[in-house]
């Protein structure tokens, strides 16, 4: 072996072990903050609870802004951090859990609710973005805890659906379902940018059916 | 081998290997950036419609300078990282999106939307950033998800080719030179505008200075 190939053979050593080292906490930190963000919605009403008892304006308004801003943080770092779902290499190569992918997907359509409708006041809004936190979080913790988490434990049966729940044991699945990931990122990212353009950034659309009366 | 040997090749190794990680972080980084300002500066109706249920000015005001804050440092930082785009050697020899220096000049151009108008108050100006970033993000991902991030995938190996940096090396620096000298026209044209602004309002100023010294000269005078 020469100088050459000992260098080499460090540098392509510290590459990889990094990229593998930063996807792997990516996918230890993510369960921890679907967690959280689950606990931060599902924790509304005991936010409004404590901002009923408040005297001063002030704090309520505090309160309620900050409430607001680390749930959604929470919910657009979720989604940002899930990106790695998307790309073959990464889903081929990693141990993650096989719908992580549309684990993603769920939580940028919550984002997509809130930008269109208004979950915190209409009812209907809430309901959607509660269910599709719910499956979220079953898409990415099944998978997680019974395939990534307990392949080493079960066996026969059980072992084989351990596997198959896995992206590097069920290579062909996993990028499959990273390709409708995809598909469904880009329709709603579509949809996204369609409704901001047609807003101009507005909080509402312009009413252009109503007729403008002169007074 | 002797120890001596050995030792270099660890520090060589480091050195290089310290660099080229280097890279490949802000590369993994840079989606992650590029997400983040696209969600945040798409996500304005959402910011505007809360900011209306504040009931004091104090709240309002704290929720919508801490979204402009993140929002445009987050787009600077972007472009900042995206600067490895322009620099021939990396373009060279990494793995990068072919059309990431495209993409960073969408976003730069996004950037000059902003510096030029009032995006928050115009709506057309802030239709045409969004039309800059959607069309800039769109140039990154598309050959980071197909090209980059698929090499293991057989029947992406054209896709990959064509649209990864180091195995398209002609096109890759021909791209890369065009961006950037848009991006120089773009930076130019910024430097300009902004000389001709301080100047209109420093002449504005010297003359409103000006103006009661020769009112005083002519009280002395008198």
């Amino acid at each position: 072996m020469s100088v050459q190939d000992l260098t080499n053979a460090i540098i392509s050593g510290i590459n990889a072990g990094a990229e593998q080292f930063l996807e792997g906490t990516l996918a230890a930190v993510l369960p921890v903050i679907w967690l959280a963000l689950l606990g931060l919605h599902l924790g509304r009403p005991y936010i409004l609870d404590m901002i009923n008892r408040f005297t001063l304006r002030l704090g309520a308004d505090l309160l309620w802004l900050i409430y607001i801003a680390l749930r959604d943080f929470l919910i657009l770092s979720g989604v940002v951090m899930s990106f790695m779902f998307l790309f073959p290499d990464v889903v081929t190569t990693d141990s993650l859990p096989l719908t992580g992918g549309l684990a993603a997907c769920c939580l940028f359509a919550v984002l997509l609710v809130k930008l269109m409708g208004d979950p915190d006041n209409n009812l209907r809004d809430f309901r959607i973005v509660t269910g599709l936190l719910g499956l979220g979080a079953a898409l990415y913790f099944i998978p997680y805890v019974i395939g990534v988490q307990g392949n080493a434990v079960f066996s026969g049966g059980l072992g084989n659906i351990s596997n198959f729940l896995v992206t590097n044991t069920n290579a062909s699945w996993a990028v499959g379902i990273g390709y409708v990931s995809i598909a469904l990122f880009a329709i709603m990212g579509a949809i996204a940018a369609g409704y901001t353009l047609m807003t101009g950034g507005r909080a509402e659309v312009p009413d252009t059916t109503t007729p403008t009366t002169s007074i | 081998m002797k120890p001596d040997d050995i030792s270099n090749a660890i520090t060589q190794a480091l050195v290089q290997g310290g660099a080229a990680w280097m890279i490949s972080t802000i590369v993994a980084f840079l989606p992650v950036l590029w997400t983040t300002a696209l969600m945040l500066h798409l996500g304005r109706p959402y910011v505007l419609r809360t900011l209306r249920r504040c009931g004091l000015r104090l709240g309002a005001d704290i929720w919508w300078m801490s979204y402009l804050l993140i929002r445009d440092a987050i787009l600077l930082i972007t472009f900042a990282l995206s600067w490895i785009y322009f620099e021939p050697n990396i373009v060279a020899n990494s793995a990068l999106p072919i059309t990431g220096p495209l993409a960073t000049l969408f976003l730069l151009l996004a950037l000059a939307v902003k510096l030029s108008r009032r995006i928050d108050d115009d709506v057309n100006a802030y239709r045409l950033a969004t039309v800059f970033l959607v069309l800039g993000a769109t140039l990154y991902y598309g050959p980071l998800v197909f090209a980059v991030e698929a090499t293991s995938q057989s029947y992406l190996a054209g896709f990959a080719q064509a649209f990864t940096s180091n195995t398209n090396v002609g096109p890759a620096l021909v791209i890369m030179w065009i961006s950037l000298a848009g991006a120089a026209l773009v930076v130019i044209w910024l430097f300009v505008r902004a000389l001709i602004s301080a100047n209109r309002s420093m002449e504005r100023q010297v003359r409103q200075r000006q103006t009661p010294t020769t009112m005083e000269a002519a009280a002395g005078g008198r």
